[in-house]
């Protein structure tokens, strides 16, 4: 397991030297033990030390870097095996196939959706990370052509699918110096694969069906001086690749096992159902998913469940305080106070768009924290209310006088009718029940 | 995590009774019993996909009424293509007659509880009012009908779970537990149910869907956290789970998706959060767009 930053701190010289860019080893002992620093960035450690220190504070998942620039994609340097339990941080590197056995047209139409699909949600621009170019056409020329028709790894980072290095040795003369992650090394053609990777600086990928067997593998490889793997446990199934994923997922936490320390693949394409293995992957520890072409309804709820798994849980996604106006709503529209918790919000605006009731949703900024909460923990008060009344300029929106509050918030009823003036209505506590209020309690 | 000792299992519930059970259904099915996280260790007999109908389609989602076209207005035949067209597990009756203002037609709700369950020949869940005032009449006239075939019957809260959790036990039912995305809550919720006598191998617990893009990551760390207590040692919180993504199909990509698209894009969202339900631990997940059916199945089949 991972050392405590004063067990750290007792192998550290004690000098205070700063030359590791901290102002003191204790600072850089509490940045070790977080997986957040480099024992090698300490010059006056010793060899035995730097050994011990480098085995126990190093991320347990590795980060790995496919591509160059600014649509490069890193992954691992995870630390958890729930979200819950912190956070996840490197959304997986969604990338999708091509083969070099296509017509060149269907291959520039994918490399041109995966360029330009861009989803927008909650303040973030969700996109596809790279393509993968599978080799089926025997030809090594051939690969390496439609490496460049993929635009050779300058625009989006490569996945280069092939086991015969002569292919990946013509496609990597294409596009070697933009890192693509060359997949997959395995027991039969590791050594070539593994002084390629090393020749060009490039991720390699190694694949083995037995997590012993892709320790071995991933250790030769490492060995052979290649830092940068990406794990590829061949799962026959799909509930295989939750199970041996959340395997890896643990030995590489636990650090029982140091050589399966880094990020995994899956290849959704080989299964029933891609948008499954899509999903798996997303939920269990996937830091690279190779995708065949997908619907751009699949293309949507991929992007937005990666977004919802690797959104921090100790950070609720919290809307901007504000005035939201529903359905068009007029002068006489109701003004309904909440929250700026985001699942509130969504909540809210589910209801409300569905029911068709034109409307305001006033959001004040109880920092993120649910009506409830809110109230009983003092963020949403009378004086808030107030404040964001004219701050919003809510007054001038409407001719009525009328608040409707979350029946959370009923035992504040009487203080925001001083405070503000506006007669207060207590609205239901649950938000589907909130457009059967309006309609039977609604009237200016 | 793998272990012998008997209490870290999750509670077998068991739905449905066959007539060797005292029932009439073809199958019945037992839910939980895992050991261990999901698809690891021990794997459980089946994960089940049920699919949503209702008695009165203007309160169900237009992109499912469009496919499913003259069936929402016969229950029975709905109920029928659901098992037989659509390859749905179970079928789960809602009950959103009882939305209508002024709704007293308290007859017709054991007529449609025998209609159904005539039409199908699989285990039932039967979602009744979401009314207070209606509950109690509502489970009492369901429960009845389906007296013997040891449905499951939703929805018990924290704040109205008596009605419910009072006709699982007059006429030998299960009931779901639904808690607002919240450990505590949910351990809360059958803490009471027990009090009030109901078995814990009768209660399933639903820790509410929040829609993909729309929570849903607070539904799915529940989950996880419900099934990590669970095998911690946690009884009050050991019973499978059921996860419904109802608001899915309402959500804005689904309502302004292009006509054309509309249909892709409901089954997908729906599938992508019933998929990863499991993925948290569902036994049963519950759709409504039938094409999610068939989908799911193959998935998790693979």
């Amino acid at each position: 397991m991972a050392m405590k930053a004063l067990d750290i701190y007792k192998h550290l010289p004690k000098t205070n030297c700063k030359k590791c860019g901290y102002p003191t080893c204790l600072a850089f002992a509490m940045k070790l033990a977080v997986g957040k620093a480099d024992v090698e960035a300490c010059p006056d450690l010793e060899a035995e030390a730097r050994t011990l220190l480098g085995g126990v504070t190093r991320p347990p998942v590795r980060l790995v870097t496919i591509g160059t620039g600014e649509r490069s994609v890193a992954v691992g340097e995870e630390f958890v095996l729930f979200r819950h339990e912190k956070t996840f941080y490197h959304p997986p590197g969604i990338v999708v196939q091509v083969s070099d056995a296509w017509p060149d047209d269907e291959v520039r139409s994918v490399v041109e959706m995966v360029e330009e699909t861009v989803v927008h949600r909650v303040g973030q621009d969700l996109v596809l990370n790279g393509v993968a170019v599978k080799y089926e056409s025997n030809l090594p020329e051939r690969f390496a052509e439609v490496v460049t028709l993929a635009g050779g790894g300058n625009s989006l980072p490569l996945a280069l699918i092939a086991d015969d290095p002569g292919a990946l040795e013509a496609a990597l003369a294409v596009a070697g110096h933009y890192r693509p992650l060359i997949h997959a090394a395995t027991e039969e053609n590791h050594e070539a694969l593994a002084a390629l990777a090393k020749r060009y600086g490039c991720p390699l990928a190694v694949r083995a069906a037995d997590p012993a067997e892709l320790a071995a593998l991933a250790g030769k490889c490492a060995d052979a001086g290649v830092p940068d793997i990406v794990l590829d446990p061949a799962p026959s199934s799909l509930a295989g690749f939750v199970a041996i994923a959340t395997d890896i997922r643990k030995a590489a936490i636990g650090r029982t096992e140091p050589a399966l320390g880094y990020p995994l693949s899956i290849d959704a394409g080989a299964f029933g159902d891609a948008d499954a293995a899509i999903a798996a992957g997303i939920l269990k520890y996937a830091g690279i998913i190779v995708v065949p072409p997908l619907s751009p309804a699949s293309v949507e709820a991929a992007l937005t469940l990666r977004q919802n798994i690797y959104t921090d849980p100790q950070k609720p996604i919290q809307v901007t305080p504000g005035i939201y106006p529903i359905n068009e709503p007029g002068r006489n529209a109701p003004v309904l106070l909440t929250v700026n918790f985001s699942l509130t919000y969504f909540t809210l605006l589910g209801y409300l768009e569905a029911s068709r009731i034109p409307c305001y949703l006033f959001i004040a900024d109880t920092e993120g924290l649910s009506v409830l909460t809110a109230v009983a923990g003092g963020k949403l008060t009378e004086t808030l209310v107030a404040d964001s009344i004219k701050e919003f300029g809510v007054g001038d929106l409407v001719d009525h006088r009328l608040l409707v509050i979350p029946g959370y918030a009923a035992p504040l009823s009487g203080k925001i009718e001083d405070a503000t003036g506006w007669k207060v209505l207590v609205g239901p506590r649950d938000a589907a029940d909130l457009p059967g209020y309006l309609e039977t309690e609604w009237k200016t | 995590m793998e272990s012998n000792d008997e209490r870290l299992a999750i509670r077998e519930v068991r739905l449905g009774a066959t007539r060797a059970e005292g029932g009439t259904r073809e199958v019945s099915y037992a839910i939980g019993g895992e050991r261990d996280l999901p698809f690891s260790g021990k794997r459980p007999e089946r994960l089940l996909v049920a699919l949503e109908i209702c008695d009165d389609p203007q309160f169900w989602p237009p992109v499912v009424r469009d496919y499913v076209g003259d069936l929402a207005n016969d229950t029975a035949e709905w109920a029928r293509a659901a098992e037989r067209t659509y390859g749905a597990d179970l079928v789960r009756l809602n009950f959103t007659s009882t939305k209508q203002r002024g709704f007293d037609a308290f007859g017709a709700i054991a007529a449609t509880t025998e209609e159904v369950l005539a039409a199908t020949a699989r285990p039932l869940i039967v979602e009744g009012s979401n009314e207070p005032e209606l509950d109690s009449e509502v489970f009492r006239r369901s429960g009845e009908a389906g007296e013997g075939e040891r449905l499951l019957l939703g929805t018990a809260e924290a704040d109205r779970y008596r009605s419910v959790a009072a006709a699982a036990l007059a006429y030998g039912h299960a009931v779901i537990a639904q808690s607002p995305i919240d450990v505590n809550l949910a351990k809360q919720l059958n803490i009471l149910l027990r009090e009030t006598g109901v078995p814990q191998d009768r209660i399933v617990i639903d820790p509410y869907t929040g829609a993909l893009g729309y929570g849903f990551e607070y539904t799915y760390s529940v989950m996880e956290r419900i099934r990590l207590a669970a095998l911690a040692g946690d009884a009050d919180l050991a019973m499978p789970m059921i996860s419904a993504p109802t608001d899915t199909l309402s959500i804005r990509e689904v309502r302004e998706a292009a006509p054309a698209d509309r249909e892709a894009m409901a089954v997908a969202w729906e599938f992508y959060t019933a998929y990863a339900a499991v993925v948290a631990g569902a036994s049963i997940v519950c759709v409504r767009h039938p094409l999610t059916v068939a989908r799911l199945k193959t998935a998790l089949e693979g």
